[in-house]
C-alpha cells in the first residue's frame, strides 16, 4: 500500500531493491541467461530506462514460488497480462510457442515485457494507448473544422476504451483495418512530420546548447580578462611607486586608478557580449529578409473550375458496348498501366454538361433581355435564335 | 482572293518576323514581334513541303491542342496563318527554360523557389489534364520561363487527348528520363498519372541539381529506376508482370528518398513519394498534389518575379526544343541553338532558309 501512495503522490515507485537489482546481474547463470537481452518492451522514462515494477510480496501465480523464499524472483508479463516468474517462462516456452498456462492463449517467449507499473491494468492501457496512438495520429489541421475533430477524437477514444475493456473485440478491429485502409497516406504523412518535428526539436535543443556554452565561455574569458586587468593595475602602481614617479604617493595611486577605471569603462562600452550583438544583428538581419520577402500562401488552383461539381452526378457504371470489350478483356493490363474507364465516362458526361448554364455569346444576352425583358416565357428564347 | 485567303493574309500582316533564331527536323523559329504593339513572340515556321505524307504530326498536335487550352502556365498559341506552302504558328515568347536554369551553377535554389516552381508546373499540368490532355513529353527544357518568372508548359508535340473508350496509346513516348515503369514496360493503356511521374522526376531532379533517373537505354531506364525506388513487387503493382513488354529486372531493395534527399523536409519527400509510385491508380493526380501538404507549409512558395533567373538568358533562347520531334535524341539540341545571323524570311527567298545538315550524324542521334 505504501507503494501505491507514493506512486499517487507522484513519488517514484520502489523498484528493484538495490539488493535484488544486484543479484540479478550476479545471478545463476541457467536462469538469467535470457532475461536482459530478450526481453524488450516495458515503459521507458524520459532518460530511456526500464525501470521495473517488483514488490516483497510477488509471486508466481503458475509456481507460486514468492520473493520470500526465492530472493531473484522477476515477474514478467505476458501479451494477455499475466505475470509469469521467469524460471517458468523459460519451462514453458523455451520449445516454441505455448499457450498461457492461465488463459490458454498462445504466446511467445518473446512476448513476456517486464512489468513497470503496480497496476496491469494500467500497464495494458499504456500499450494500447500507444498502439492506437500510431495508427490515429491525424491533427487538427486535417478536419475542415474543430467538431470534425472533435468526433474524430472522441471515435478515438471509443476504440481505445473497447480495447482496453475487451468489448466487441471483432467489430473495434475491423474499425481500425478500415481506418487503417482510408487513411495510410495520410498516416505515414503525419508520422514524417511527427519525426521530422522530433528532429526539428532536437536541433533546436542542439543549438541552444551551443550558444549557452559560448555564452559561458565568453563570461569565463571576461572574467579572466578583468582578473588579469586587476592585477596588472595593481602591479602597475607598484612598479610606480618604486620608480617614484611623481613625488606624491597618494597622487600616483589616484591617478593609476584613475587610468585603470577609465580603460575599464572603455571595455565594458564595447565589450558587453560582442558575440550576442552580432548574434542579434544576424537574427534582425534574417527577420528583415523574411519581412522583405512578400511571398504569399499556396492557392492550389486559380480559378472555380471544381465549383460546379453538383451539375451532374457520375453513376458507378454505365451501360458502354464500346469500351465494354475492352474492360472485360484486358482489366488486368489496363489497370497495371492505370487506365480507367471510369475516366472516359466522366468526360463524356462532363462534356454533356459543360456551358449548361452559359449564354452561347455575350452580346446574344444583352440582346435578349432587351427585347425581351417581359417575356419569361420559354417561346422568346426560340424566337430569339 | 477568296475570303479564306484574305483572312489568312491580313493575319499574316499581324505579325512580323525579326530574326531567325534555330532550325529543327519540322520547322523553323524566328523570333518576331506583333506589328501593332512590338509585343515580342515566336514564330514557328513548319516545313510543309518536305513531307510526302502531308503535314507533321506533332504540328497537327500542337495545334490542336494548343488552340484549346489558354492557361498562366501553358504555352500560348497567339495565331496560326499559312505563307506559300509553310504553316506558321505564333507562340508566346519564352526567354529560358527551367533546364538552363538548372544546369546554371552560378544559381542557389531556396527550397522555397523549387515549391514555386512546382505548384506552376501541377498547375498547368492540372489544366491540361482537367481538359482531358496528356502532355507526354514533361521535362526540364519543355518547361519554359517567361520573363516574369512563370512556368509555362510547352511543347505539344506528342500531346493526346486521353479518356477514351479503350483506344490503344503509343508507349513510345515522354524523353526516357522521365518515361514512367508502365510506358517502359510498353503499357497501351494508360492515363494522367504517366505525366504526374515525369514531374515527379523533375522535381527531384530541381532538388538535386542533375538529372535524377538518367538511364543509358530502356532497358537501363528500367534498372536505374529499380535500383533507386526498388522493384516492384505484385502487392506494389498489381498486373505489372502481365504488361506486354514485362521482363524480369532483377531484385534491388528500396532506398530510401531520405538517404539521396538529406536536406529535403518530410512533407518533400511525401509528395515527391506519391509522383514516385509504381502503381499509376495509385500515383498522385495534379489536382490532389496542388491540394498536398507540401505547398501549405512554410515557406511559402516564392513569388513568380522572384525566382533565380539564368543570367546569360540569351535573346535568343527560344523554345527551341520543340523543334525537334524526335524527343529521343536528348541532349542533341543544344547543339542546334546556335545564333545565325538574320536571315530574310520567305518573300524574298522562296525556299526554306536553311536545311539541316543530314551528312553528319549529330552526336547521340
Amino acid at each position: 500500500m505504501a507503494n501505491r501512495m507514493n506512486w499517487l503522490q507522484g513519488k517514484t515507485v520502489r523498484k528493484n531493491t538495490p539488493s535484488a537489482s544486484h543479484s540479478r546481474s550476479s545471478s545463476t547463470p541457467q536462469v538469467q541467461s535470457t532475461s536482459s537481452t530478450i526481453f524488450g518492451g516495458g515503459v521507458k522514462d524520459p532518460s530511456g530506462r526500464i525501470t521495473e515494477y517488483s514488490s516483497d510480496d510477488d509471486q508466481c501465480p503458475v509456481c507460486k514460488s514468492d520473493k520470500y523464499l526465492e530472493k531473484k524472483l522477476r515477474l514478467l508479463v505476458s501479451s494477455c497480462y499475466h505475470k509469469m516468474c521467469e524460471s517458468c517462462i523459460d519451462r514453458l516456452f523455451t520449445l516454441g510457442p505455448a499457450p498461457c498456462p492461465i488463459c490458454n492463449k498462445v504466446l511467445r517467449k518473446l512476448a513476456f515485457t517486464p512489468q513497470t507499473f503496480e497496476d496491469l491494468g494500467v500497464e495494458k492501457e499504456i500499450a494500447i494507448r500507444r498502439r492506437v496512438a500510431k495508427e490515429f495520429n491525424k491533427r487538427l489541421e486535417d478536419f475542415s473544422n474543430l467538431r470534425e475533430f472533435n468526433d474524430y477524437l472522441e471515435d478515438v477514444e471509443d476504440i481505445t476504451f473497447n480495447l482496453i475493456n475487451d468489448v466487441d473485440p471483432v467489430g473495434t478491429e475491423a474499425r481500425i483495418a478500415a481506418y487503417r485502409e482510408a487513411n495510410t497516406a495520410l498516416t505515414l504523412l503525419n508520422t514524417q512530420r511527427e519525426e521530422a518535428y522530433i528532429l526539428s526539436l532536437r536541433q533546436a535543443e542542439e543549438q541552444d546548447r551551443k550558444e549557452k556554452e559560448a555564452r559561458a565561455e565568453e563570461l569565463r574569458r571576461e572574467e579572466e580578462e578583468e582578473r588579469q586587468e586587476k592585477e596588472s593595475g595593481r602591479r602597475e602602481i607598484i612598479e610606480r611607486l618604486e620608480r617614484a614617479e611623481g613625488s606624491d604617493a597618494v597622487n600616483v595611486v589616484r591617478r593609476t586608478k584613475r587610468e585603470r577605471a577609465e580603460r575599464e569603462a572603455s571595455r565594458k562600452g564595447v565589450a558587453p557580449g560582442k558575440g550576442a550583438q552580432a548574434l542579434l544583428r544576424a537574427r534582425m538581419a534574417a527577420a528583415a529578409a523574411t519581412a522583405a520577402t512578400k511571398d504569399t500562401p499556396h492557392i492550389p488552383l486559380q480559378d472555380d473550375y471544381y465549383a460546379y461539381e453538383d451539375m451532374f452526378v457520375l453513376q458507378s457504371t454505365y451501360v458502354d458496348p464500346l469500351s465494354e470489350a475492352v474492360r472485360k478483356d484486358r482489366e488486368g493490363i489496363m489497370r497495371a498501366g492505370g487506365y480507367r474507364v471510369e475516366e472516359a465516362w466522366e468526360r463524356a458526361v462532363r462534356s454533356a454538361v459543360a456551358g449548361l448554364d452559359l449564354w452561347p455569346l455575350e452580346s446574344d444576352r444583352d440582346a435578349f433581355q432587351s427585347s425581351h425583358a417581359f417575356d419569361p416565357s420559354g417561346d422568346a428564347i426560340m424566337s430569339a435564335a | 482572293m477568296d475570303a479564306v485567303e484574305k483572312a489568312n493574309t491580313e493575319r499574316q500582316k499581324r505579325w512580323v518576323k525579326d530574326q531567325k533564331v534555330g532550325e529543327g527536323t519540322y520547322a523553323v523559329v524566328y523570333r518576331g514581334r506583333e506589328a501593332s504593339t512590338n509585343r515580342k513572340v515566336a514564330i514557328k515556321k513548319i516545313k510543309v513541303g518536305q513531307f510526302k505524307d502531308g503535314l507533321d504530326m506533332s504540328a497537327i498536335r500542337e495545334v490542336k491542342y494548343l488552340r484549346e487550352l489558354k492557361h498562366q502556365n501553358v504555352i500560348e498559341l497567339l495565331d496560326v496563318f499559312s505563307s506559300k506552302t509553310n504553316l506558321n504558328l505564333v507562340l508566346e515568347f519564352l526567354d529560358s527554360d527551367l533546364e538552363m536554369i538548372i544546369k546554371d551553377r552560378s544559381l542557389v535554389f531556396l527550397p522555397a523557389d523549387i515549391k514555386s516552381w512546382m505548384a506552376m508546373t501541377f498547375r498547368g499540368l492540372e489544366f491540361c489534364h482537367r481538359n482531358w490532355i496528356l502532355h507526354r513529353d514533361l521535362k526540364p527544357n519543355n518547361l519554359l520561363i517567361a520573363s516574369d518568372g512563370q512556368l509555362k508548359i510547352a511543347d505539344f508535340g506528342l500531346a493526346r487527348d486521353f479518356a477514351d473508350p479503350g483506344y490503344k496509346m503509343t508507349c513510345q513516348v515522354i524523353t526516357r528520363w522521365y518515361r514512367p515503369p508502365e510506358l517502359l514496360y510498353g503499357c497501351r493503356y494508360y492515363s494522367t498519372a504517366v505525366d504526374i511521374w515525369s514531374v515527379g522526376c523533375i522535381f527531384a531532379e530541381l532538388m538535386l541539381r542533375t538529372p535524377y533517373l538518367a538511364g543509358e537505354s530502356d532497358m537501363d531506364q528500367l534498372k536505374t529506376i529499380f535500383r533507386a525506388l526498388g522493384t516492384p513487387s505484385e502487392q506494389d503493382w498489381p498486373g505489372h508482370t502481365k504488361l506486354p513488354d514485362y521482363v524480369p529486372m532483377g531484385q534491388f531493395p528500396k532506398q530510401p528518398l531520405r538517404d539521396l534527399f538529406t536536406a529535403a523536409s518530410a512533407d518533400t519527400l511525401n509528395l515527391l513519394g506519391q509522383c514516385l509510385v509504381y502503381e499509376p491508380r495509385k500515383r498522385i493526380s495534379a489536382k490532389d498534389a496542388l491540394h498536398h501538404a507540401y505547398f501549405f507549409a512554410l515557406p511559402y512558395p516564392s513569388q513568380p518575379t522572384k525566382l533565380p533567373k539564368c543570367a546569360a538568358q540569351l535573346t535568343a533562347a527560344l523554345p527551341l526544343e520543340e523543334l525537334d520531334g524526335n524527343t529521343l535524341t536528348g541532349k542533341t539540341n543544344r547543339l542546334k541553338r546556335k545564333l545565325t545571323s538574320p536571315s530574310d524570311d520567305t518573300k524574298t527567298r522562296p525556299a526554306v532558309a536553311r536545311r539541316l545538315d543530314f551528312t553528319k550524324p549529330t552526336p547521340g542521334s
